[in-house]
């Protein structure tokens, strides 16, 4: 304590608090430690699964429930069991064509949509949600539906054909999405600039509105595929004539209790790749950015 | 640019038409009408149909529905903005990597993910094989529970939360927040008056994407449930398995007319329609 002048008993002494100070320290304490508990929840049950996948590819004995010993004759025998092979084979084939073809249409659609004017966009817009926020089994059945009215006019519709229209169906959306803002942030004189050079119209959005656009492209086309390489649901209801896809393969062998453990092996091998492309496309991303900048 | 690139956009309105309007034409006529799968040569005119929507194991599975998918998608609200928020503040160099790293589950397969974790959840699974050839016993019976249920559909579709909220908070500009310091607004204020309101539109995204597909999907419930649990996706499933076109129209339209509610929600907030990425 500081010596006070004569008589200063007589006055109140005022606390930090009066002025509005709030002791926050242990509640901010408490706070971030349950904030460090809960990002651990997380983190755990998003990869609790991945890392029993893990364990599950690794075990010698095929029952799920007993840890047998360390092997990788999973790894080696993946595509011994044919049927696994084939869904596999089919999932590919699916969602690249998928891919490939919503890409290309989505970035014209996209095109055609942002020189529509206002009130024919919203109206697109929201036919454009609609694949989007439509419950997967909603949008399977009501596929189902149209290809069943179409079955006698081609009569072996199902298969592969419908599941691939399904595909491009819900994942035109997402390019749509993509590419409209990188659309808008486009400079219009560019085109204007190039007709007036004396390129012709449709050569001058392959030459210089595609390659302004292409990251929006691009995002949208890594979308596309993450969609249709995952999904079940709408494949399920839109497939026929023995045509698995990978879910659809998994979802019968759990039904018949019979999953092979090479599936697991698979799907870390995956999970595996995925990692690394991601790795390598952000150490490419890094060395450009680097590069630009010097 | 406009008077050469307009028609591209005929065969998408074309598209949308025929695949994602006619087929709710096509349910909405089969729920008011008695016939067999897809035959209307013997169609009758009923609303009987009507009546099943009020039974007993509708309602139920309509309010398990709701009820799961409320849980799951709060509790995403909650974990997801934590996880987002501290990407956000965090000093990682590259905060795009990180954050494609925690969201990597999401590109293995779902319904092996889900197989995993039912697998996990029993009382003797891998896990404590492992454990209790360390020495430690530990055992955890959940599987078929509603719990269970829960804790697969936060796992499965967390990331998108994660996701969506990540994008909002990364739109926000770093300026308003020294702004808000600077006119004396303490750090927790600073969060509640100008981060938090800015972020909501990553929050109602997020809970889109993450409410519907908890409302009407079918594999979880069926795989981690083992059939205890009933949600309208399930019921929906089976009345299309056993060639119930009518009824299984019926629901279906149901759920769309909520789902066209989210669709029209999501207009209002946003008049560009362009919330969802």
């Amino acid at each position: 304590m500081i010596k006070q002048y004569p008589g200063y008993e007589q006055y109140e002494v005022a606390n930090i608090e009066d002025y509005g100070y709030k002791e926050h320290r242990l509640t901010k304490k408490i706070f971030k430690v349950f904030r460090a508990i809960v990002i651990i929840f997380a983190v755990f049950l998003m990869y609790i699964p991945i890392f029993t996948i893990f364990l599950q590819s690794i075990n010698s004995s095929t029952i799920t429930s007993e840890f047998g010993q360390i092997t990788f004759k999973w790894y080696a025998n993946i595509f011994d069991k044919g049927s696994l092979l084939t869904a596999i084979r089919n999932t590919v084939f699916i969602s690249i064509w998928a891919t490939l073809i919503s890409t290309v249409l989505g970035t014209l659609f996209a095109i055609g949509i942002s020189t529509l004017e206002r009130k024919a966009k919203r109206h697109i817009m929201l036919l454009n949600n609609i694949p989007l926020l439509n419950a997967d089994i909603v949008s399977g059945i009501g596929l189902m539906l149209i290809f069943s009215s179409l079955i006698h006019i081609f009569p072996y519709f199902f298969g592969w054909r419908t599941m691939l229209l399904a595909h491009i169906f819900f994942t035109l959306p997402y390019v749509v999405l993509s590419v409209l803002p990188k659309l808008r942030e486009l400079d219009p004189n560019l085109f204007e600039a190039s007709l007036d050079l004396g390129v012709k119209p449709y050569p001058s959005l392959y030459k210089v509105i595609i390659p302004a656009i292409k990251a929006g492209i691009f995002s949208g086309m890594i979308l596309a595929f993450t969609m249709s390489f995952d999904d079940f649901v709408i494949s399920y209801y839109t497939t026929g004539n023995g045509f698995d896809n990978l879910s659809i393969w998994i979802y019968s062998s759990m039904g018949r209790k019979s999953l092979s453990p090479s599936v697991y092996a698979f799907s870390t091998l995956v999970t595996i790749l995925f990692f690394i492309l991601l790795i390598i496309t952000n150490l490419l991303r890094g060395r450009k950015q680097h590069h630009e900048n010097h | 640019m406009n008077k050469y690139f307009k028609k591209l956009a005929i065969p998408y309105f074309v598209w949308l038409y025929v695949l994602a309007i006619i087929p709710f034409v096509i349910m909405a006529i089969l729920s008011f009408v008695n016939n067999e799968g897809l035959n209307f040569s013997k169609a009758i005119f009923t609303l009987d149909n009507f009546g099943y929507l009020t039974t007993s194991s509708t309602v139920i599975a309509f309010m398990n529905s709701l009820f799961y998918a409320v849980i799951a998608t709060l509790t995403c609200i909650v974990i997801g903005y934590m996880v987002a928020y501290a990407i956000f503040r965090s000093h990682f160099k590259n905060k795009f990597l990180v954050m494609t790293i925690l969201i990597l589950p999401m590109w293995s397969n779902m319904l092996l993910r889900i197989e995993a974790l039912k697998n996990i959840m029993e009382p003797h699974n891998i896990i404590t094989d492992i454990l209790s050839k360390l020495g430690i016993h530990v055992s955890l019976d959940i599987a078929g529970t509603p719990l269970a249920v829960i804790i697969g559909l936060i796992s499965t579709y967390i990331p998108f939360m994660i996701l969506s909220i990540y994008t909002a908070l990364e739109k926000i500009d770093y300026s308003l927040e020294e702004a808000a310091l600077d006119l004396g607004l303490t750090e927790t204020k600073k969060f509640w008056k100008v981060i938090f309101p800015l972020s909501t539109k990553g929050i109602v995204s997020g809970s889109i994407m993450v409410f519907l597909p908890c409302m009407s999907g079918f594999a979880i419930p069926e795989i981690l449930g083992q059939g205890n649990i009933l949600l309208i996706g399930n019921v929906i499933d089976q009345h299309f398995r056993n060639m119930n076109y009518n009824l299984g129209s019926l629901l279906a339209v149901v759920i769309l007319i909520i789902i066209l509610g989210a669709i029209f929600l999501v207009s209002k907030f946003d008049k560009e329609g362009e919330t969802l990425l």
